[in-house]
């Protein structure tokens, strides 16, 4: 079987500066963008704790991580692994490009 | 054979009970170095880093911990048994002494008597490897026996284990309860005070216990300790934790967070005898990771507070993991002992036990709140829940919360509840063998706990048998 992907359009470039976040909508997921001093990254809006919203909680650019902001598990944005309890299981990660100075998420 | 039948001691041979509690004494503070005054606030967080002089990312830490308690609410499931509390009557820094004594001769009078009726010293000489002891907020002795302090065993209070080893506490502080992961994780992270950091080397086993002893002396304090332990790998601690507190007429919260890391084959063992006076609400949280092959115990004993909510819980990181928790409650009169224990297997073939024993008595009430969870992928894994209780009277109240989550069909999972009472024919027989009502009762409430017992160390096995003689004392009209 072989499995298809959507690439969507998240913003131009220059809208999601360094330590800049956006939370973008495909195939009914949530899906958060975080650019960590210049790297993109992509995640799903949803801890795996107990599946809250993830993304809109406290970013660190610097060691590029975003804390759930229901209960404080940090997740490495790089991996989608959680560093800190109570989560334990990783969240989905998303390829996200530049192209055309637009910034372009691919869902699978 | 036909099963006896039950009758339930009769109530009028089960009620009233002395004011055993033996430890309700306080000292007085005309030489206290500072007391912070009562209520939470930005300033009060600020004066406690301030007079720890601490490192800027505690700081923020702190800060930052305090408005994700503001921003909490109370936990529901916690049924409105915390609503009692006053977070603004409440003393939230209290330094009684300026400096930390290296001997018991260090250390202020009043304080040192205080430790001396409690038994402290003369432990230390005879059967640990090291105490440290908290008065109020801070601790004023602590020692460690000078050939594990050569093999590299750290044993602080956690505020010199900052001061000394940053990087280490910076790597693994909060990693396993973060600030936010609970409202009074929260508290705990901002005012946090006190408690004990503990590494192990690889390979070192420290044979006899580490102590620490918590004594709360101040009318309406609060005590927030924190404590960190990482067994390294291949290595062994046992860490044994006590604490009284004066009675007084008005609330005090005791509200720790207790973190420990075991990496890969170490075995950490952590008893608890919590005797505080009927005053103090005990809110704690305690959690641990086992990594790979390593062994995590917690020996969680209750007798005192007015009301427990703690559920230690440990997260089976790594294949061949193993947890066990052990936990028992006595709920006397006007307390709610609200306990239990959590393991969640996260590795293949990790194994796990929970053992829940609770008494209760003269209208006491004991829970049982627990979790066992398997998560995807955690296949072969093993766990038995064991939950009894044992009901003194018809006022008494016990109850269980299980939760159970299965997410992998090749596991191995039981659940075990009882709920019993002191039958007539119980004590008919043990009084034929010439023993009272009351030592008969007591042999039998002894004989429930035996499983706890048993796993302390014969002193501390000794001293849970008395409190559990005073608490039965008089229970029989």
């Amino acid at each position: 079987m072989t499995e298809t992907s959507t690439t969507i359009d998240v913003c131009p470039a220059a809208e999601l500066p360094a330590g800049a976040t956006r939370i973008v909508e495909a195939d009914g997921r949530k899906i958060g963008v975080f650019n960590c001093d210049g790297a993109l990254h992509a995640i799903e809006d949803r801890c795996s704790h107990d599946d809250g919203p993830l993304a809109e909680g406290p970013f660190d650019p610097d060691s590029c991580t975003v804390e759930c902001p229901r209960h404080g598990s940090l997740f490495d944005l790089r991996t989608g692994r959680p560093r800190t309890l109570p989560a334990y299981l990783p969240v989905e990660t998303f390829s996200v490009r530049i192209e055309d100075d637009t910034i372009k998420l691919e869902v699978s | 054979m036909a099963t006896p039948e039950i009758a339930i001691a009769r109530p009028d041979q089960l009620e009233g009970i002395k004011d055993s509690y033996e430890y309700g004494f306080h000292d007085s503070e005309t030489d206290y170095a500072f007391k912070a005054k009562k209520g939470l606030n930005r300033a009060v967080v600020e004066e406690i880093s301030d007079h720890k002089d601490e490192p800027q990312w505690m700081r923020d830490f702190r800060l930052k911990a305090l408005e994700h308690f503001e921003a909490r609410p109370m936990p529901k499931w916690a049924g409105g048994h915390m609503d009692g509390i006053d977070f603004q009557n409440i003393h939230y820094f209290v330094r009684a002494s300026e400096k930390q004594g290296r001997t018991w001769d260090e250390v202020p009078d009043d304080i040192k008597n205080t430790f001396d009726k409690l038994g402290i010293p003369e432990a230390e000489r005879k059967y640990l490897a090291g105490v440290g002891a908290q008065y109020e907020s801070e601790v004023v002795y602590h020692q460690i026996r000078e050939d594990l302090e050569k093999q590299g065993v750290i044993f602080k209070d956690m505020d010199t284990g900052l001061r000394e080893h940053e990087d280490l506490v910076r790597e693994y502080f909060s990693t396993v309860i973060p600030a936010n992961d609970n409202k009074l994780a929260a508290l705990n992270s901002a005012v946090w005070s006190g408690g004990s950091f503990v590494y192990v080397p690889p390979g070192v086993h420290v044979e006899m216990p580490l102590q620490a002893y918590f004594r709360i002396n101040t009318e309406n304090m609060g005590q927030f300790e924190r404590t960190l332990i990482i067994a390294d790998e291949g290595s062994f601690v046992h860490y044994i934790e006590g604490c009284t507190a004066p009675t007084y007429t008005t609330d005090s919260l005791h509200s720790a967070v207790v973190e420990i890391v075991c990496k890969p084959g170490s075995r950490v063992r952590y008893t608890t005898i919590q005797n505080w006076s009927h005053n103090v609400y005990n809110l704690v949280t305690k959690r641990a990771v086992a990594h790979e092959r390593a062994t995590m115990e917690w020996i969680d004993g209750n007798l005192g507070s007015k009301l427990t909510m703690k559920y230690p819980s440990i997260y089976l990181m790594g294949e061949h993991a193993h947890g066990e928790i052990l936990s028992i409650a006595f709920a006397g009169n006007g307390q709610h002992q609200d306990a239990g224990g959590k393991c969640v297997h996260i590795a293949p073939n990790t194994t796990s036990t929970i053992t829940s024993k609770s008494i209760s008595k003269d209208g006491g009430r004991a829970s049982y709140r627990g979790l066992l969870e398997v998560a995807p992928g955690a296949t072969g894994s093993k766990s038995k829940v064991v939950c009894d209780a044992l009901l003194l009277d018809e006022e008494s109240r016990s109850d269980t919360y299980p939760t159970i989550r299965i997410g992998e069909d090749d596991v191995d999972v039981g659940h075990e509840a009882t709920v019993s009472k002191i039958g007539e024919e119980q004590l008919f027989y043990l009084m034929s063998r010439g023993l009272t009502e009351e030592e008969a009762s007591g042999m039998i409430v002894g004989g429930f706990i035996e499983p706890f017992t048993r796993e302390l160390p014969m002193e501390y096995a000794v001293e849970m048998n008395r409190l559990i003689e005073l608490q039965m004392e008089g229970s029989i009209g």
